[in-house]
């Protein structure tokens, strides 16, 4: 089948998941709408339905809103790193899931920068989510140097440091670097030089840091398809024997990709803490790690597909959000829908028995034309 | 059900098969099998033969076609359903869990249990035992399969599908990775199996064997039926024009080796392996430049264990290896690989490949980080591509294209892709394990011509294979290996027989230590 036939038949196919997944999701909202006559129910239906699919880029009114689709762009800011950063460590075979806790250390080491060490407007942005980087980076030598030299598992030691982080952070913000005259926990303000400007200001933060993002998606598909470390990288995550055999540096890579993945969720906690918050606040995992490892998995460890993966994330979130709010759909149905939508999304085998058959008939056109010729 | 010819095993009428990436593997194939035959299904690499079997054991399914089994048109929609029917394959790359022990992975998917819940190891152990003596193939059951040599794997491997109680055994090159006398028991066991009844689909890329046991054997070519014949009545070169299109030689021509200074020097290696059997004992050997060195021997013989050792796979227990005079003990495959060194592994699969990358991405693995491959800190795409597709084409890699996954590859192509990235390595020292298994005799012919060439250019050859014609014919000089001491060496290996090797390889014989020693050029 040719590259476009593919192409073709993988949009089919994402479209025709998401309406089979939406006939589920609608079943599902049918069952638990309000109103008792069949009538009500089909109409409340059709109405949260309507808030998911559509409503998250309408505004109040119903007519379409830049600033609703800047809002969703502007939260994928920060699942993209991770995202990014779960495709470099899963593509080399490493089930890292330390993007959480590095995105929160990642934050807070930038935000430190941003209060505490005073510098120039721009350079100190940059130096602050470079400070966020590279703590994670460092954080990150800890399971990447177990896993390479004693073969401690990368996925329990880095869950196990998400929390360490955690605490350690809300410990360091109740004893130290609290704002005392406020009444919940929260640092010091930025300094104005440290924030990371807005990209449009209509309120909905979406600052340069979407910019950046979409720039560190070449860049990590580029590190990752067109560079030896890339390759090495992805060359261990597919056979690591072989790798040893043709002489790649295997242990030193198995660090490096941590420590690369750090150095990318480090990057969004930086660059989220400073562009949507005027001082830190976290007082727990913020859950971005968790849908940068949902993203990496959609994108199937794909650089490049990270972006739209976000994306659908990010308003399939909002719109279950939306339904949640306005229509009284409960918030555990609201979670199954979602699941449903992944689900078909993610499944492989799906439309496999079509696929094959649109592959065979051009095989079997291409053994003709051969026929032809001779 | 009478419709069918119950004269059959099996037919397979009109078998067309497409994979998911386009490939067109099979094309209206016709293969009837009569029952209690050997029949051999023959071809080159890439032909579709795996393909067709692995359809007949339910691991893929035909794109159109039918089946018939004993009469009985059937659908093997997955193996359990093909072992059912009496099915049983061996293929042409291990599906054994190297972890487990031998007798745990012969009754894997159908454990004995103690109790009705716990494993009955005991019972699992008697089995293989039971099976191992009847069918008189030897194996240890207790041995953790990745300690094994492949010819017992291929062994468990065999004796896995007869426990299942197969009667139609399909053996996807069964012999590849056996010696001479290992074959040759084996075909005593066909020949045992075919009088109690068993019908057996053999294939092979040897044509003597098929010869000596097949009663008939179906040809195809580039996944078409070429036909079939009964072998006691077509001649070699007919089956190799019905394969190829043409006559194929496979002795290589080669003139008088001129070997100059020595490049590996080996010097009283010793190790000693986990269960302290001592495998390889006190060996030293030179290979020069410009000769290539043969090592024949009985599987476990040491052979395994020091190719391991020369590329740092396992660590020796004592002794010297430098190349060029320089120590490589110790050093990582990095550091080997910069000394000049490559290797052609014994198991493919294993370390020769990532099956989930492309071919182009396997061709470069050893020299990612060249020069000539980057232009600053980015891959030089374009050298890149120019390298494989050259590679693709000297070699005569059969594929859609240089991104093609190499794990889609039939098994002989696999073969050309390791072989085509270690002699393109600018290496001073190969050493080649078993550089043809599995490989087709057009090919294989291309590989031998393709060694000699090197050896003859100025490199040094280090040549480990099970098949005593390939040792005796490709080597300027041959050593025999046994117990893993040298039995005898050979310096000029043109004036060798079958029987006298026989006698130094089962250990009968030995030659004194001044004639051994003969063998580092000091
Ligand atoms: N899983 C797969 N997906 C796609 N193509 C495949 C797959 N397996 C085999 N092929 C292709 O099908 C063709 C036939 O392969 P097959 O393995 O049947 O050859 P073969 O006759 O067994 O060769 P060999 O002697 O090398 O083992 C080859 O061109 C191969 O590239
Ligand atoms: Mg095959």
């Amino acid at each position: 089948m040719s590259k476009k036939a593919s192409l073709r038949f993988s949009i089919l196919r994402g479209f025709v998941a998401i309406l089979i997944s939406l006939f589920i999701a609608s079943i599902l909202i049918f069952i638990s709408a309000e109103g008792g006559s069949f009538g009500e129910k089909l109409s409340s239906t059709g109405e949260a339905l309507v808030y998911l699919i559509v409503r998250p880029i309408l505004n109040g009114k119903g007519a379409f809103s830049v600033k609703s689709l800047t809002d969703i762009l502007a939260c994928m800011i920060p699942t993209i790193f991770t995202g990014l950063a779960t495709c470099v460590m899963f593509s080399a075979n490493q089930f890292n899931l330390g993007a959480e806790g590095g995105i929160m250390l990642g934050a807070f080491v930038s935000a430190l920068v941003a209060i505490y060490v005073p510098m120039g407007t721009g350079i100190h942005m940059v130096v602050a989510v470079l400070a966020g980087a590279v703590s994670v980076a460092v954080m990150m030598l800890i399971p990447g140097i177990l896993k390479a030299k004693l073969d401690v598992s990368e996925m329990v030691c880095s869950l196990m440091l998400n929390y360490v982080v955690m605490y350690a952070i809300k410990f360091m913000m109740n004893t130290y670097f609290a704002d005392k005259t406020k009444g919940q926990v929260q640092s010091l303000p930025f300094e104005k030089t440290a924030l990371v400007p807005q990209l449009i200001n209509n309120g909905s933060k979406l600052t340069w840091g979407f910019i950046l993002a979409l720039i560190f998606v070449a860049l990590t598909a580029l590190f990752m398809y067109r560079t030896r470390w890339g390759y090495a990288i992805r060359m261990i995550g597919i056979n690591r024997d072989f790798a040893k055999y043709s002489g790649m540096k295997v242990a030193a890579i198995i660090v490096a990709s941590q420590v690369i993945g750090g150095v990318l969720a480090g990057l969004g906690g930086g660059v989220e803490m400073l562009g949507r918050n005027e001082f830190y606040s976290w007082s727990a995992l913020p859950g971005y790690g968790w849908t940068g490892i949902t993203i990496a998995c959609i994108a199937g460890n794909n650089p490049i597909l990270v972006p739209l993966a976000a994306f659908f994330i990010a308003y399939l979130d909002k719109g279950c959000n939306l339904m949640a709010t306005y229509c009284g759909i409960p918030a555990q149905l609201i979670d199954i829908i979602q699941a449903v939508i992944f689900l078909f999304f993610a499944a492989e085998q799906f439309l496999s028995g079509y696929r094959q058959k649109l592959v065979v008939r051009s095989a079997q056109q291409e053994l003709r034309e051969k026929e032809g010729q001779k | 059900m009478a419709e069918y010819n119950s004269e059959y095993a099996v037919e397979m009428r009109h078998i067309s098969k497409v994979y998911p990436n386009g490939v067109a593997a099979n094309q209206d194939v016709d293969l009837c099998v009569r029952k209690g035959e050997i029949h051999a299904l023959m071809g080159e690499n890439g032909a579709g033969k795996s393909t067709l079997m692995k359809m007949l054991f339910g691991l893929e399914q035909p794109t159109s076609g039918e089946i018939i089994v004993n009469g009985e048109k059937v659908n093997l929609t997955s193996p359990t359903v093909a072992i059912a029917h009496g099915i049983g394959m061996v293929h042409q790359h291990f599906m054994l869990v190297p972890s487990l022990t031998v007798a745990e992975n012969m009754v894997l998917g159908m454990v004995p249990k103690k109790n009705g819940v716990l494993i009955d190891y005991a019972k699992a152990v008697e089995i293989t035992k039971e099976y191992s003596e009847k069918f008189n193939l030897e194996v240890d059951p207790d041995a953790k399969v990745m300690d094994i040599p492949v010819g017992m794997k291929q062994k468990v491997e065999i004796l896995k599908a007869l426990v299942r109680g197969a009667k139609i055994l399909i053996l996807d090159e069964p012999t590849a990775v056996l010696t001479t006398q290992e074959t040759s028991e084996l075909f005593k066991e066909l020949v045992n199996l075919k009088k109690q009844g068993y019908t057996i689909i053999f294939i092979s890329h040897k044509l003597n064997e098929i010869m000596q046991i097949t009663d008939r054997l179906s040809v195809l070519r580039g996944g078409k039926f070429m036909g079939v014949r009964e072998t006691k009545d077509v001649t070699p070169q007919e089956i190799s024009r019905l394969m190829v299109g043409r006559d194929v030689v496979l002795t290589v021509e080669k003139d008088q080796a001129k070997p100059t200074d020595t490049v590996l020097s080996v010097r009283d290696l010793e190790y000693v392996n986990e269960y302290g059997k001592t495998m390889v004992n006190k060996l030293s050997f030179d290979v020069r430049k410009g000769e290539i060195l043969g090592i024949a021997g009985v599987e476990g013989n040491g052979q395994k264990e020091l190719v391991d050792i020369l590329f740092q796979f396992a660590t020796a227990g004592g002794g010297s290896v430098t190349v060029n005079g320089e120590n490589i003990l110790g050093l990582n495959q990095a550091q080997i690989r910069e000394k000049g060194v490559a290797l052609i592994p014994e198991d493919r699969m294993l370390y020769g490949i990532a099956g989930d990358a492309s071919i182009e991405e396997n061709l470069i693995s050893d020299r990612c980080g060249k020069k000539e491959l980057n232009s600053g800190l980015m891959f030089n795409m374009k050298k890149i591509h120019q390298m494989s597709k050259q590679l693709i084409e000297d070699y005569i890699i059969l594929c859609k294209s240089a991104e093609q996954k190499v794990g889609m590859l039939s098994g002989g192509n696999i073969q050309k892709v390791v072989v085509a990235r270690e002699f393109s390595s600018n290496p001073q020292l190969i050493i080649a394990d078993q550089p043809t298994r599995g490989i087709d005799v057009g090919a294989t012919e291309f590989i031998r011509k393709k060694l000699v060439e090197l050896s003859r250019s100025g490199i040094a050859v280090l040549l480990i294979s099970a098949d005593l014609n390939e040792v005796m014919e490709l080597s300027d000089s041959l050593i025999v290996m046994h117990g893993g001491r040298i039995a005898g060496y050979f310096e000029d290996a043109s004036k060798l027989d079958d029987e006298m090797m026989g006698e130094y390889m089962l250990g009968l014989k030995r030659q004194s230590e001044e004639e051994i020693r003969r063998v580092c050029h000091e």
